[in-house]
């Protein structure tokens, strides 16, 4: 496996109300060319740790290794947070011109990456204007135009409705399969045992809080995958057996 | 001879005439250096203090008691600060300057504040996953978060401006002392002292000219197109001055952005700052009380504003209501007639911007005329100082939060008139008359200072209370007395602050806050 990221002994506290409460407890992964799910009960802390593996938050303890030269992270909000006064092509450039690019090379990355996730007839719209799967889409673009190895994904699918998600869901496991953008691996929080089946290569499931690896499961069903098979319906007895136990 | 005579006259107009302009054209200056500087400390305070949580607390409860303070109080000691301080001309020049800024800055720094505190926190987020850097962030989400609320409170705050306008043009510091600029204020009010009626009333004719392009022009248009209220003016000028200061800004944008990551604002920088402040506080009483002769320095004065606070309080008691009554009149008006409300929105910026001055001179037939004449006059300055703050309160933010919903509800029921206004029309707009009753509390407390008490000629008008004993105290010379006066008068809005006003919102906010059920 050729590692891409490594999460190493990662601890996190938080203060609340007075009180200490521990959210990560030593959590340890190495991370190769593959795409994670991240599993586990409601505030065990998944989110904070993929705020950690982002650089937003701080560890109290353990590190973040990315094994890449130009080690970039790119984040898919669980809300879009496009910013309602700039376009939807600016919308994507900005992260990009903030870090030194030009308008007009950082217009051209976010045409380019638009077109991918099937925008460039909404470039100039404002955000206000889009429905909600586009206004998703456009997250998804801002993620990838900064060309990152790591990409993140924090319920990506959780606010959109159930058609929507599944197409987009179709629409990220195609990019990622066809290797058509920079990303090297994924790794996805999601509270939908389904979704991390049907998409991931490993799921990790989290005990509750303070939060350690329970389990790591393989998926090794061919895709795209059918949720009506035998071999993915065991799968998701197995996991749900495993969160529960 | 009668060829040279009418030559010479006209020579004499002709100069007048330029004259007139010159000074139009300095107290327009002077306005826009000050509202430039407003713009620019409420865009960074105010991002400041919405962006950290220290900066918020030391802030907060300071700009809260600036805001509501007697500023004219506090300007002669801020005027020997810059006359001291920098060269002769530039001191005096400053000074003004520093008077406006302090008429205009508070609404637009919580304007900003509350803009970018109200921003969904996601969007910070955002901008840390991405490096967005701290430039970034302010230029691509705080400052356009905050445009809206900042055009809104320019449209209160240039009013602000030109009333305190001519009160910072002249300014007497002690009988020998007196500090004038060259500008409008001046020349109205030395065409009043001259008793040159015509020069007078050109004065008065062109400031409201200015005031009234500068609505028609910049504001209206530029509240009309980002807000999308209607209000009357004429966008073409508008519509330059907006693309230029676009340019302008994208301009300084990319310039800080390139320098980007070298600014990091250390940790202790608001401590930093606010011990400049009072550094610079105490150099500015250093510097009044070496200019002031030790002998002028009486307690009286002080004794004096203490006994005059209950006297303006109810002053300014009489005056808070009876702006809420025409400000709700006022309102509507605009909601029942778009073109009545046009006419009334215009009206009241041009009466909210005729400096507090300017009043008494413009009616001495009134204020002399009669023993209740003064009381009149002083009430229109008192209102023309404080029910602006209620008046743009209501039909900015007030009446646009009327919903439709109720109004068609109240024709399906047939509630109207008396009923229309008691159960539905007042209520709605309590949330935002309670916070212009605020302001205008303020900013009533603050024309106390030129309410209570004018020079006329060699006439003196003194209605007793506070502000005239202010007055007194800073024609004696006093400055010390009229800073420490000011300050304790400080201290009693403060307090009525804390107590009343803070239960007031506390009951508007249960009882009329939130939505629609």
């Amino acid at each position: 496996m050729i590692p891409v990221l490594s999460i190493e002994d990662i601890r996190k506290a938080f203060k609340q109300d007075g009180n200490v409460v521990q959210v990560l407890d030593g959590i340890n992964l190495e991370v190769g060319e593959e795409f994670i799910a991240i599993l586990g009960p409601s505030g065990c802390g998944k989110t904070t740790l993929l705020r950690i593996v982002a650089g937003v938050e701080k560890p109290d303890g353990g590190r973040i290794v990315i094994h890449d030269r130009t080690p970039k992270v790119g984040f898919i909000f669980q809300f879009p947070t496009l910013l309602p006064w700039l376009t939807v092509l600016d919308n994507v450039a900005l992260p990009l011109r903030a870090n030194g690019m030009s308008w007009r090379e950082a217009r051209e990355r976010a045409h380019k990456y638009l077109s991918l996730t099937g925008l460039q007839a909404f470039e100039d719209f404002y955000p206000r204007e889009l429905s909600g799967g586009m206004k998703q889409r456009v997250n998804i673009a801002r993620a990838l135009a900064v060309e990152p190895t790591i990409l993140l994904m924090d319920e990506p699918f959780s606010n959109l409705d159930p058609l929507t998600a599944e197409s987009l869901r179709t629409e990220i496991l195609d990019l990622w399969t066809l290797k058509v953008t920079t990303v090297r691996a994924i790794i996805m929080v999601t509270h939908s045992v389904d979704e991390a089946i049907f998409m991931a290569d490993r799921l990790v499931i989290l005990t509750p809080r303070p939060a350690k690896i329970r389990g790591i499961i393989e998926v090794d069903l061919p895709r795209p995958r059918d949720r009506r098979s035998p071999e993915f319906q065991k799968l998701e007895d197995k996991v749900y057996e495993l969160i529960s136990a | 001879m009668g060829d040279i005579f009418k030559g010479c006259w006209k020579a004499d107009v002709a100069l007048t005439v330029l004259y007139l302009l010159l000074c139009a054209a300095l107290s327009t200056f002077r306005m826009f250096s000050a509202y430039l500087i407003s713009l620019l400390i409420s865009l960074t305070v105010g991002v400041w203090m919405a962006r950290s949580r220290s900066v918020e607390r030391v802030l907060m409860p300071i700009l809260d008691v600036l805001q509501s303070i007697p500023i004219l109080g506090f300007f002669p000691a801020a005027l020997a600060f810059f006359v001291a301080t920098l060269p002769p001309g530039l001191g005096q020049e400053a000074a003004a300057v520093f008077l406006i800024v302090t008429s205009q800055v508070w609404n637009m720094i919580f304007g900003v504040y509350t803009s970018v505190k109200s921003l969904e926190p996601g969007l910070f987020e955002m901008a840390k996953v991405y490096g967005l850097g701290r430039a970034a962030t302010f230029f691509y989400i705080c400052v356009p978060a905050a445009r809206n609320s900042l055009i809104a409170n320019s449209l209160v705050s240039w009013a602000g401006g030109w009333f305190f306008l001519t009160s910072s043009e002249v300014i007497s510091m002690g009988e020998e002392e007196e500090h004038r600029l060259l500008g409008l204020g001046t020349f109205i009010m030395e065409a009043f002292a001259r008793g040159d009626a015509l020069s007078f009333q050109a004065g008065v004719a062109t400031l409201i000219a200015v005031i009234l392009a500068t609505y028609l022009l910049l504001w209206n248009p530029a509240c009309a197109g980002v807000l999308g209220y209607q209000l009357p003016g004429v966008p073409a000028a508008y519509t330059v001055v907006r693309s230029a200061v676009s340019k302008l800004w994208t301009a300084l944008s990319s310039v800080i952005m390139s320098l980007r990551v070298g600014v990091r604002v250390p940790r202790y920088a608001g401590l930093a700052i606010a011990a400049a402040l009072l550094a610079l506080l105490l150099h500015a009483i250093a510097g009044a009380s070496a200019s002031s002769a030790p002998a002028l320095i009486a307690p009286s004065d002080v004794f004096d504003v203490m006994l005059g606070i209950p006297v303006s309080l109810a002053r300014v008691a009489a005056i808070v209501s009876l702006g809420v009554a025409i400000s709700l009149l006022a309102a509507y008006a605009v909601y029942a007639s778009m073109r009545a409300g046009q006419l009334v929105i215009l009206a009241g910026e041009m009466l909210a911007s005729i400096p507090a001055v300017i009043w008494w001179p413009l009616l001495a037939g009134i204020a002399v005329g009669s023993p209740l004449g003064p009381h009149i006059v002083s009430a229109i300055v008192f209102l023309q100082g404080s029910a602006w703050y209620l008046f743009f309160n209501l039909l900015i933010y007030g009446v646009s939060s009327i919903r439709r919903e109720l109004d068609e509800m109240a024709k399906v029921y047939r509630i109207r008139g008396w009923w229309f206004m008691r159960m539905i029309f007042a209520p709605m707009l309590m949330p935002s008359l309670a916070a212009g009753a605020l302001s205008a509390w303020g900013g009533a407390w603050n024309s106390t200072v030129a309410a209570e008490y004018v020079e006329l000629g060699d006439r003196v008008i003194d209605l007793g209370g506070a502000g005239a004993a202010l007055n007194r105290a800073a024609y004696a010379g006093d400055y010390i007395g009229v800073a420490l006066s000011a300050l304790i008068l400080s201290l009693v809005i403060v307090a009525v602050n804390k107590t009343f006003w803070r239960r007031v919102f506390e009951w508007v906010e249960s009882r009329y806050g939130g939505g629609l059920e």
